[in-house]
């Protein structure tokens, strides 16, 4: 008897701890047995931007009790276990560019099933292109962002800020010397490059999956951009350029909206300008612009359709969006709130909205998962190995179409 | 019992506040950009009057004595000013090279001083103004260094500021520049130049117009006046190659090695993947570069597989034990490397890079959970267990 009895609690101890074990593995997130007014979203931004999030979802309390959590593998996490009810957030909040994958993988709902279309029409244009695929609105936008030219006025006064990307290289020729630089940029990485080559009409990929690698006018713009990468330090990853800038070793730089507390905090009076106008095309550099917002998974769409309403409501809110803007220099997504002076008195969140006029929404089709790392390799051979542009390009462009076609 | 808890909470709560609130009040004075002037009459013979500052904890000011030399003002005679740092309180007024100075004179809070030398042993400190019209702005100020060429005699700046023509001097050949130990000649100018001429021997020899960034920098001039610059202490790049050891996973074909310096960037070679690492002793390849590399990269079947960045000490031999892309070891000293294996963690390194110890930390979590899960079983079963005895008794 007494034998039994342990050997059954045994066997409820190896099930306990194995279960435990799976839930662990799984960042202890069970919603298999959290009711319907709970919604868990995740998320992956700083402090600042979830500080105005959860403010705001607070205020639902006691009707619903959100729960923000931060994940910094959030992306794959979701590609392992979107599906799964027991595991999987009920929102998200995050960048519009993995749309299609999780539009394909099923594990995602419109945001129209819960808001109606003619209520998002308060949002610009542009932020509702990005979150659109196949027809279908997936994202509720609330900001966004984009590269922006940025300079440091001890060594680049105003007038003398580039119009042209031809005056950008006189420039350079000028104030490169010594160990200092006139510009430099993350010349080989391909969100960075993404302007160059939208600047010259070509394309990374264009709506329909289809990858522009190896087109006229991206080979164009890859040959162009090379002169500029001469005159740039070879090593050209995040941290360097972002600390060539930061410490005065380079007059200008094109980074996102996110450098500019770090250089005024060191000291810097930092200047925010349009994107110079590439005197070959006549179109400016033309960056990808990425917007942020929540996305609902379509089990809480359809078993907490409630909640996960009013969490959108409140997130329509424009305060949110102006909060945001104050407290980390977000763009809203909202047209409406670029008439209010809390966010036409910021220099840089109104830079952004002037560079919005050009930028180009971050592909959302699935086929993009693949093209960061081909067009960054397409990147290091032509900038830092010195290949030949069209040979590269056109290995590149094969080297795409055979990892989308192993996609499908 | 409540109230008791609920006291202990609040106290803790206020505990936790207040030392919280230390370090962020000692930071914020230490980062204070606030600035005092400090003006200083001195006797005729004291020339190039400097001025040593220091607070109560002994932080210097300035980094070496003889302190910071004060700026005349043109027009108030016979005074000279200099802004220092709101919380020095402390001042020594020093000319000649530091060769007279005076006893240490304590100052008053943030206030603006004027001080009246009349000898080494007789300063008197008042914050009553005694100088006509505004203290002219802080600027702040940049070092140009310059080495010339021995046939060029008190080598002097001369200064101005493009396109609008401002001259720092009066009138050419401008300031004399000041001798180092180090054979370096030095004078600072206000942030706004960007443009300077080095000349010598009353003017007669002079470089071309350089320009410049307000930044501090190293210019080296020959016989002719033919000049160089560079942002970085040439006499610090002088730092002897290093050997770099790399043991690579055995499934990296041809592994080549990639090496600059962060944050300038400076590549080590011309071109990615790097070069090729050579055989070298007891199963480790090496390659030598240059000293002043602080990042590596190992890679293999032609740069497709690779470390992430590697930061390295400059100017010390490396060993470099990588298992995978993710996973690698530095040390300083050869370690001891089972060969045998395809690459094993090595006892003495000094150095555990971020990405292991982050792989390891998180690998270990649903470890420790599920111990302290099971712990916890094991007592209920105790429990369960004893609680039957008793019954069965």
């Amino acid at each position: 008897m007494r034998k039994k009895v342990r050997s059954k609690l045994m066997s409820m101890a190896l099930v306990f701890t194995m279960a435990a074990g799976l839930l662990s593995g799984c960042g202890g997130n069970n919603v298999a047995e959290a009711d319907k007014n709970t919604i868990t979203i995740w998320h992956d931004k700083e402090d600042a931007v979830a500080e105005v999030l959860q403010k705001k979802l607070e205020e639902l309390e006691p009707d619903v009790h959100v729960v923000l959590e931060k994940k910094s593998d959030l992306t794959e996490s979701l590609k392992m276990i979107g599906s799964d009810p027991k595991a999987a957030p009920d929102m998200y909040f995050f960048a519009h560019d993995k749309i299609g994958v999780y539009a394909e993988m099923g594990i995602l709902a419109p945001i129209t099933d819960i808001i109606p279309k003619e209520e998002l029409n308060v949002y610009m244009d542009n932020t509702l292109e990005a979150a659109t695929y196949k027809g279908e609105i997936y994202q509720l936008p609330v900001y966004y962002e984009t590269l922006l030219f940025m300079y440091n006025r001890r060594y680049m006064k105003d007038d003398e800020v580039p119009k042209t990307t031809e005056e950008l290289y006189q420039y350079m020729q000028d104030n490169t010397a010594g160990g200092h630089y006139g510009f430099v940029e993350q010349h080989s990485t391909p969100y960075y490059a993404a302007g160059w080559i939208n600047g010259f009409d070509g394309t990374i990929l264009s709506d329909d999956g289809t990858p522009g690698l190896d087109s006229e006018e991206t080979i164009a713009a890859l040959k162009y951009h090379k002169k500029f990468v001469d005159l740039m330090p070879g090593e050209t990853e995040y941290a360097t350029v972002n600390t060539l800038f930061k410490e005065g070793m380079a007059h200008s730089t094109i980074a996102g909206p996110w450098l500019v507390p770090t250089v005024r905090a060191n000291g810097m009076d930092v200047g925010v300008a349009s994107m110079p106008v590439i005197d070959e095309t006549g179109n400016p550099i033309s960056p990808y612009m990425g917007v942020q917002g929540i996305h609902v998974l379509k089990n809480a769409a359809e078993n907490k359709k409630s909640a996960v309403e009013k969490v959108l409501r409140a997130l329509m809110d424009p305060e949110v969006e102006v909060d945001l803007a104050k407290a980390s220099g977000c763009a809203p997504a909202m047209e409406s709130c670029y008439e209010m002076d809390e966010v036409t008195s910021d220099e840089v969140v109104m830079a952004m909205r002037d560079t919005a006029e050009h930028v180009i929404p971050m592909p959302n089709v699935p086929e993009m998962d693949v093209m960061w790392t081909v067009v960054g390799n397409l990147l290091t051979d032509v900038n830092m190995s010195g290949k030949d542009v069209t040979e590269s390009a056109k290995a590149a462009q094969q080297e795409a179409l055979q990892l989308i076609e192993s996609m499908r | 019992m409540s109230k008791v808890i609920k006291r202990v909470a609040t106290f803790c709560f206020m505990a936790v506040l207040l030392i919280a609130m230390i370090p962020q009040t000692i930071k914020a004075d230490e980062t204070s950009d606030a600035k005092k002037a400090v003006y200083v009459q001195v006797p005729k013979d004291w020339e190039a009057p400097c001025v040593w500052a220091w607070d109560d904890d002994g932080n210097n000011a300035f980094e070496a004595w003889p302190g910071e030399e004060m700026d005349a003002d043109t027009t108030n005679e016979g005074w000279y000013y200099i802004w220092v740092p709101a919380w020095a309180n402390h001042v020594i007024v020093n000319a000649n090279e530091g060769n007279v100075q005076t006893a240490e004179q304590v100052l008053e809070g943030e206030k603006d001083c004027w001080i009246t030398v009349t000898g080494a042993d007789n300063a008197n400190v008042t914050y009553d103004k005694q100088t006509k019209g505004k203290t002219p702005e802080y600027v702040e100020k940049f070092a140009i260094h310059a080495k010339v060429d021995d046939s060029w005699k008190n080598p002097c700046l001369w200064a101005w500021s493009v396109p609008d023509g401002t001259n720092v001097f009066d009138k050419w050949p401008g300031m004399e520049m000041k001798q180092n130990d180090n054979g370096w000649y030095t004078a600072k100018v206000p942030v706004w130049v960007n443009s300077i001429i080095i000349n010598a021997n009353d003017g007669s020899v002079q470089t071309e117009d350089i320009s410049i960034d307000a930044a501090e920098v190293w210019v080296t001039v020959d016989a002719d006046g033919k000049a160089e610059f560079s942002y970085t202490d040439p006499d610090k790049q002088e730092v002897p190659n290093i050997t770099v050891h790399v043991m690579a996973p055995s499934d990296w074909d041809s592994p080549c090695l990639w090496a600059w310096s962060a944050p300038d960037g400076t590549n080590a070679f011309g071109s990615w993947p790097g070069e090729a690492l050579e055989e070298g002793e007891n199963g480790w390849l090496v390659k030598e570069v240059p000293g002043w590399v602080n990042s590596l990269i190992v890679n293999g079947n032609e740069g497709s597989v690779q470390t992430s960045d590697i930061s390295v000490d400059t100017g010390k031999d490396v060993w470099l034990a990588v298992k995978d892309a993710e996973n690698f070891e530095v040390s300083y000293e050869e370690p001891r490397v089972d060969t045998t294996e395809d690459v094993q963690a090595t006892e003495d390194a000094t150095e555990a890079p971020e990405v292991t110890e982050k792989s390891d930390s998180s690998n270990a979590m649903p470890i420790i959970l599920m111990i302290v899960v099971a712990a916890v079983v094991i007592v209920v079963i105790v429990v369960v267990i004893k609680k039957k005895k008793a019954k069965n008794k």
